[in-house]
């Protein structure tokens, strides 16, 4: 039991450094991605229009309908205790610390975290990773780092939009319950916003894009021979992904609060 | 002989059989060498340990005197360039056209061409082998022995000095294969190192300077191919019979067959 249990630590050791050591090395190969931008740039490119720009509908819909919610539950509770000046503290909460990150990294991570896992875990297996080898391209610096920063500068700016987005949402359904000025709204939501809530969101957004990318990476290089791997690396880069999201989104949460 | 990579005690591990087993090797510059050995021996294993794609799990491999896992970054990815692979499977990139295939190495170590000489060098490759008419279409859209094909044309388009072919020649059919000999004949005219994994007789014949039989991941033997294929250990008899014999579509004395 005890050898057992030793075998397995090791084992997760040694995986937790080699996980570490690839992600320095992606790092270092992203520093140098300005030099190596003719080559990967249009890979960089398109992951940004598959993880962004396609992402748009399913943001705009669940920032609207979130934003929606909040004002409406909001409008009917809170004049009660005679607080309906917190709904909008409420939304800045709401939408831009705490549930516009998380609830776009879910997407991403549900859309490209599985896509980008699934994508290279067939390279592999086609021999294709090799055949990049082959002709001396470097499958960190043409394959991954494009990858990698397509996924971080999506998630950054589709943050934002959710966030815009969620805000212009709530507007618009309050103008159906209780019409409000425009100025007055954004008026009232400027003075409720801090700058600490907006660095709070971008920092929870880069970190969740480094993770969700970083993940889907490292599964889909974990392949070794057979496509009967490919569900079981895209299942492993959703559940990794969400936890490690989640565990982030508190701590930052925490460090926020103290 | 001119050592140009020599693999020394390199043994391979899946899990834990071993695919290579203490293998010795030594690939001459500009000289071709052919592996044989029955299907499952290793043979394409040693040949992308060879080529540095595949790290080995004991053992070392040299480039010269240097080892080649130990090169720097930038002497590695210079030996990997001047290297052309095809691959067993033809291994091209699912998501790309067959001109993009052939056209980003040209991209990437030949930045001083221009769009038009790339599009013009991919393009006359392509009609040598009838298959200009494939320049938009994907992988997935030709038959296995075109895209093998366009796995060769790959491998030669940087004009390498070192050609690794992993069985080069079946699924193709005649005209391309013709044109796919002429084309190997002329490598090896030029200088270029040909290594080559086939259980082809004519092609064997036609390229062999040095042979290695492989089976079970150990060399069984290596040398000159007139020495090997004249040896008479029993060993090497009975494998180059298994090889050639299933590859051998006619009767004929196999050991003439390889003889051209």
């Amino acid at each position: 039991m005890i050898i057992k249990l030793g075998r397995w630590f090791n084992h997760k050791l040694k995986e937790f450094l080699y996980a570490t050591g690839f992600l320095l090395n992606i790092l270092k190969e992203s520093l140098l991605f300005l030099k190596h931008k003719q080559v990967g740039f249009r890979v960089f490119i398109m992951q940004v229009l598959f993880t962004g720009v396609e992402a748009v509908s399913i943001i705009s819909l669940i920032s609207i309908s979130l934003g929606a919610v909040i004002i409406v539950q909001g409008i009917s509770i809170l004049p009660r205790f005679g607080q309906g000046k917190l709904i909008y503290t409420i939304l800045i909460i709401v939408i831009i610390r705490e549930l516009g990150p998380i609830l776009t990294a879910f997407i991403i991570i549900a859309r490209s975290g599985t896509a980008i896992a699934t994508e290279l875990g067939n390279m592999v297996i086609s021999h294709e990773i090799e055949a990049y080898l082959s002709i001396g391209i470097n499958p960190i610096s043409y394959l991954v780092v494009p990858r990698f920063l397509g996924v971080i500068v999506s998630m950054i700016l589709l943050t934002i939009y959710f966030q815009f987005f969620g805000l212009f949402g709530s507007f618009i359904v309050t103008q159906f319950i209780q019409p409000i000025q425009f100025r007055e709204y954004f008026g009232n939501l400027l003075t409720s916003i801090q700058v600490v809530d907006i660095i709070s969101s971008l920092i929870k957004s880069l970190v969740f894009g480094i993770i969700i990318s970083f993940v889907a990476i490292y599964q889909g290089f974990t392949v070794q021979m057979s496509s009967t791997e490919i569900p079981q690396i895209a299942i492993k880069a959703v559940g990794q992904g969400v936890v490690l999201c989640i565990l982030a989104d508190a701590i930052i949460t925490l460090i926020y609060y103290l | 002989m001119d050592a140009l990579i020599r693999l020394k005690e390199v043994t391979v591990l899946s899990q834990d059989f071993k695919v290579l087993n203490k293998a010795d090797v030594t690939f001459p510059a500009g000289k071709s060498t052919v592996i044989m050995g029955p299907s499952g021996c290793g043979k394409s294993t040693l040949l992308k340990v060879a080529a540095g794609i595949t790290v080995p799990n004991r053992g070392k491999v040299y480039l010269r005197e240097a080892n080649l896992f130990r090169l720097s970054e930038k002497k590695l990815l210079s030996f990997r360039k001047m290297n052309g692979f095809m691959f067993q499977d033809a291994a091209l990139w699912a998501n790309k056209t067959i001109f993009d295939n052939l056209a980003l190495p040209l991209q990437l170590h030949h930045r001083e061409l221009s769009s038009r000489e790339i599009t013009h060098k991919v393009n006359t490759l392509l009609e040598i082998m009838n298959l200009d008419d494939s320049v938009k279409l994907r992988p997935a859209q030709l038959s296995l022995g075109e895209r093998k094909i366009v796995s060769f044309l790959r491998a030669i388009i940087l004009d390498p000095a070192i050609v690794y072919l992993d069985d080069p020649t079946p699924s193709i059919d005649h005209a391309m294969l013709e044109n796919m000999m002429q084309m190997i004949k002329e490598l090896k005219d030029k200088g270029c190192t040909i290594i080559a994994v086939t259980h082809d007789a004519h092609l064997t014949s036609m390229i062999a300077d040095y042979l290695v039989i492989l089976k079970q991941g150990r060399v069984v033997e290596a040398g000159e191919f007139e020495k090997v294929r004249k040896s008479i250990n029993q060993e090497v008899i009975a494998t180059i019979s298994e090889v050639l014999s299933e590859a051998a579509t006619y009767d004929s004395d196999l050991l003439d067959l390889m003889g051209g």
